[in-house]
């Protein structure tokens, strides 16, 4: 038998000593396939409500609008000609430029305070209207905005130029600050994650000491006795990152089925969107786990 | 042959376990290593199949230098030895057949071989019979020779037995005493430690008495002198 075909067999009888093993030492094995689930859970559901809140602050930063209100008392020809100067003007969305006119203005105060008719026939019988033709704006860049808005100043029938950029900016220190928070949250998550598993795994491996020690005086190679606990913390991990995706599964569409029935403003990222990266994750974190965990805690006992 | 030149070992809480040891066991020898419980004798055995590297000395078995021999060679090393220990030490899963087949699988023997192997190894050690049971399903002296099967599954040039009828009833001890010595017969190298002074004198070969680490006594015929 040559050495390759040799080294084959080995492996495939480790491969199957791995899954008998699993099988014997059943309640280490689900003990630590259960700490491992929770943890990767646990961290699965954190980073997702991260990513969500990040998406939803995006959102809200990236409304980027500036709106000009002008004189009450210009005609349509003078409101159409600002409209045209303004979709000229560097940094803005050319075709993000929309006016609304003194009479939309009118009507849509008129719903809002419906418990003023009389109000509202008084300046219907006098004739005038005292609200403003308004451009809501769509500017490109959110660092030249304060240019943007001092250009739209000296434009003559301005009155007033009214920003977002404040707003904008204080959602995006919002944003990085909950983000940087988060992200802390999250390594201490994971660093705990990996020291319960690593010791769950440290615990299963001891109970297996003497095993490992009669491996080592019939003289079984580090890699023989090695292998099928690295197999073992592999398929641990797989199994273990299988169900905790499929908890985070049921677990994500339910949330996302009650917010967006009860809370129509939050958007919620579909799980489609993430699930690749989800799984993806899960399976490194849990077999990259289970075979650090096995490695460590067999060092200890594969001194020679 | 294994040699001991001036061999101490010290362990890292201070205790000297090995004081200046120097002796030499030839190969085909049968050994009965003696002395008090803290002697040493432990340590000896431990140091051979390299549990436990020396302090200082040198000490040879089969060619190789314990002392020099890299941790990866180890492995190797220790298939020339068949060790056998008070408490059996067998899987409590695996039947019989495997507990022995263990032994050859983990150095890579193929099945084909294995198959062949083992039934006659078992045969050796008059188990042939209990090849599908599990260890709990047999008594200790029958465990015992479990142990003394795998020992001798890879064929090695020395049996290395510590205490191997401590735990069983005297009338067994003596079926398994006198398979190390059939054992020997076949050429073995046997080195056995023991506390059993009856065997020691009835069986009359090569005794090492150990005390305080030292070796005080070394008679071929001797007696366990208390």
């Amino acid at each position: 038998m040559s050495k390759k075909q040799r080294s084959r067999y080995s492996l495939g009888y480790l491969i199957s000593q791995a899954f008998k093993s699993l099988f014997r030492n059943g309640m280490m094995s689900v003990a630590s396939i259960a700490v491992l689930m929770s943890c990767l859970t646990v961290m699965g559901s954190f980073a997702l409500l991260v990513y969500n809140i990040n998406y939803n602050l995006d959102q809200l930063g990236s409304l980027n609008e500036i709106v000009v209100y002008c004189d009450t008392d210009l005609s349509d020809e003078d409101v159409d000609a600002i409209g045209r100067r303004v979709r000229l003007m560097d940094n803005v969305n050319e075709e993000a430029v929309k006016l609304i006119t003194k009479e939309e203005v009118l009507i849509e105060e008129r719903q809002k305070y419906s418990e003023f008719t009389d109000l509202f026939d008084q300046m219907d019988q006098s004739g005038v209207n005292p609200y403003p033709d308004t451009f809501v704006i769509q500017y490109e860049d959110n660092n030249k905005v304060s240019a943007l808005q001092m250009e739209l100043e000296q434009i003559e029938g301005v009155h007033k130029v009214q920003c977002r950029a404040d707003l904008a900016e204080t959602i995006e220190s919002l944003k990085n600050s909950i983000i940087f928070i988060f992200m802390w949250f999250l390594v201490i998550l994971f660093l705990v994650s990996v020291f319960v598993i690593i010791n769950t795994i440290k615990l299963a491996v001891h109970s297996r000491k003497q095993e490992i020690s009669i491996m080592r005086y019939v003289g079984a190679t580090r890699w023989f006795i090695t292998t099928p606990f690295v197999i073992e913390g592999i398929i641990i991990g797989v199994v273990s990152s299988g169900i905790a995706y499929a908890i985070e599964y049921f677990l994500y569409r339910t949330v996302y089925n009650a917010v967006s029935v009860n809370y129509g403003m939050i958007d919620i990222v579909p799980f489609g969107e993430l699930q690749n990266v989800l799984l993806i994750g899960f399976a490194a974190v849990g077999i990259i786990t289970g075979i650090i965990g096995t490695s460590i805690s067999l060092s200890k006992h594969l001194k020679a | 042959m294994i040699e001991f030149k001036n061999v101490c070992k010290k362990y890292p809480n201070g205790t000297l376990a090995l004081d200046d040891v120097s002796l030499k066991i030839d190969d085909g020898e049968f050994v009965f290593i003696v002395g008090e419980s803290g002697a040493g004798k432990s340590t000896m055995l431990k140091t051979l199949f390299r549990e436990e590297k020396i302090s200082s000395g040198t000490l040879i078995v089969d060619g190789y230098d314990l002392r020099k021999t890299p941790n990866r060679k180890i492995p190797h090393y220790r298939r020339n030895l068949g060790i056998v220990f008070q408490d059996f030490r067998l899987f409590p899963n695996k039947t019989v057949f495997e507990n022995v087949a263990f032994a050859m699988r983990a150095i890579g023997v193929p099945s084909r071989d294995i198959n062949r192997r083992v039934p006659t190894i078992l045969r050796i050690v008059n188990l042939q019979d209990k090849a599908k049971s599990f260890p709990r399903e047999l008594s200790g002296g029958e465990q015992q020779r479990v142990a003394l099967a795998r020992a001798l599954a890879n064929n090695p040039s020395i049996i290395i037995a510590d205490e191997p009828t401590g735990n069983i009833d005297p009338k067994l001890s003596l079926e398994i005493m006198n398979l190390l010595i059939k054992i020997h017969k076949h050429g073995k190298t046997v080195i056995v430690v023991t506390h059993e002074k009856n065997f020691v004198d009835y069986f009359q070969q090569r005794v090492i008495t150990i005390k305080d680490g030292h070796v005080v006594d070394d008679k071929v015929g001797g007696m366990f002198d208390e």
